[in-house]
């Protein structure tokens, strides 16, 4: 005689766990869509931010030199060149502006080559007020303008950097 | 006997079961998403109008105007700390949407130390206006961002603002020789005669109880008072900091022959600058960098 009530119990045990590997199957499958749909979207987050990083930089190395900081009275595109020494030195501007990279450098005439300090200025080449890991920098000519016998004004760069999304 | 029914066996309760989990977690990780979507666009947003306010700062122009259009009515969210050597400036937005709640908290804050923005902590619109004036006191200190939105009527304001206004084109805001020719919707600003339907008061020397100097009036104007009174005190914070570096210029230069005497009043500025407490104090503090510039002024090597 048949034992009925076994084979049913057993039919019905193969019919859960083929349910069972159907909805583990579906949610790998959601998983995995979903991990792929998060690696583009944080790839294109990161290019977003790369973007309006650099947008950024670019603007500000454009008006870095009318910063009252560095600027030369009365013109706009001009460094005063006394005022950016002093200012390496103060340790309160460390972190005021949100920039890894901030470098002034002498091109013409050409200079001595060697970072500015009070022993060497004017004989230098370049005064770097911040300077982090991992930028991207960005550069505008500006006028490099000092007292020395008189006003006495060079061609000069700003180098801005920006940080890296990487 | 009819023994007929549904068979409601284990495999139908495990698939209604696990189905449900499965569903919910399908609802739950979409609303996320567009949480985090929304986040992440208002964050996007706020960084953007940070990198706006950038390159429209003045350089040898007394003021400038420009005008920010965003996708949908935004909220921009304001906030100012005065904590810290320079303070900081803290600004966040949001966009108004069409699916689920119509506005959720702002995204992220973008910081920024050497800004300035002067409006109300949070203003609404679907576009901006950006005003910028330059801060000297008596040397270059920053540019003052004053953002504003919506409509203005200014009563009498005065030669010098009516010229402003109308040079610059400043939109939303109308210049009416009456309270009564004014919008009736509009935000009415009183120069002169005080109404009681005035909703600022604007004298010589403060826009109820905000008081200015150097082109702070545009700022008292727009501002809630505790945004005001943080970037007043953030300013502060940068002249004296700008004091000092000036101060040891002219030490510096009197070292190559340019003697200045500049130093000691400079110094003495930077501690005035440093007790300042609140607006108040800006006429003292104005009065004493007028000596100074004037000092400068008669020197053979100007510092500023």
């Amino acid at each position: 005689m048949k034992d009925f009530r076994a084979n049913y119990f057993k039919k019905g045990q193969v019919k859960i766990q083929q349910m069972a590997f159907v909805l583990v199957a579906i949610m790998i499958f959601f998983a995995i869509v979903a991990l792929f749909y998060i690696t583009i979207r944080s790839g294109s987050l990161r290019q977003d931010v790369e973007t309006i990083r650099d947008e950024e930089a670019k603007e500000l190395v454009r008006m870095a030199s009318s910063w009252p900081e560095l600027s030369w009275k009365d013109c706009s595109a001009c460094v005063d060149m006394d005022k950016t020494l002093i200012l390496k030195e103060s340790e309160n501007y460390e972190d005021f502006w949100d920039v890894p990279f901030l470098q002034i450098e002498r091109i013409y005439p050409v200079p001595e080559k060697g970072e500015c300090t009070r022993q060497n200025y004017p004989d230098c080449s370049t005064i770097t007020l911040i300077k982090e890991e991992g930028f991207i920098a960005r550069t505008s000519f500006v006028a490099l303008c000092r007292y020395d016998e008189g006003i006495k004004c060079e061609l000069g760069k700003i180098h801005l950097g920006f940080r890296s999304a990487e | 006997m009819n023994r007929k029914g549904f068979e409601f066996s284990f495999a139908w309760l495990f698939a209604i079961l696990v189905g449900a989990v499965v569903i919910f977690l399908a609802i739950y990780a979409t609303t996320s998403l567009i949480g985090s979507g929304r986040y992440e666009t208002d964050t996007k947003i706020a960084a953007q109008l940070e990198s706006i306010l950038s390159p429209v700062g003045t350089n040898l122009e007394d003021s400038k105007f420009v005008r920010i259009g965003f996708p949908d009515e935004t909220r921009i969210y304001n906030r100012c700390s005065s904590i810290g050597i320079f303070g900081s400036q803290l600004i966040s937005t949001s966009v108004r949407s069409g699916i689920g709640k119509e506005w959720l908290p702002p995204g992220g804050e973008i910081e920024s130390k050497d800004k300035y923005v002067f409006s109300k902590s949070v203003l609404q619109g679907e576009e901006a206006y950006v005003f910028v004036k330059s801060f000297e006191m008596p040397y270059d200190v920053a540019d003052i961002i004053t953002i504003y939105s919506g409509e203005y009527c200014f009563i009498n304001p005065g030669d010098e603002i009516e010229e402003e206004v109308m040079d610059l084109r400043l939109p939303g805001i109308n210049i009416s020789e009456s309270l009564e020719k004014c919008k009736p919707e509009s935000i009415k600003v009183c120069f002169s005669s005080f109404d009681r339907d005035c909703d600022k008061k604007v004298s010589q020397t403060d826009v109820d109880g905000l008081y200015y100097e150097e082109g702070l009036v545009y700022a008292a104007i727009f501002s809630d008072a505790e945004v005001y009174e943080c970037q007043v005190r953030r300013l502060i914070k940068r002249t004296s900091e700008l004091a000092e570096i000036y101060a040891k210029k002219s030490e510096f230069l009197a070292g190559k022959g340019c003697s200045s005497n500049l130093a000691g009043d400079l110094g003495r500025y930077s501690s005035l600058l440093g007790e300042f407490e609140n607006s108040g104090d800006l006429r003292v503090v104005k009065s004493n960098s007028e000596e100074i510039e004037d000092k400068n002024e008669r020197l053979s090597c100007e510092l500023f």
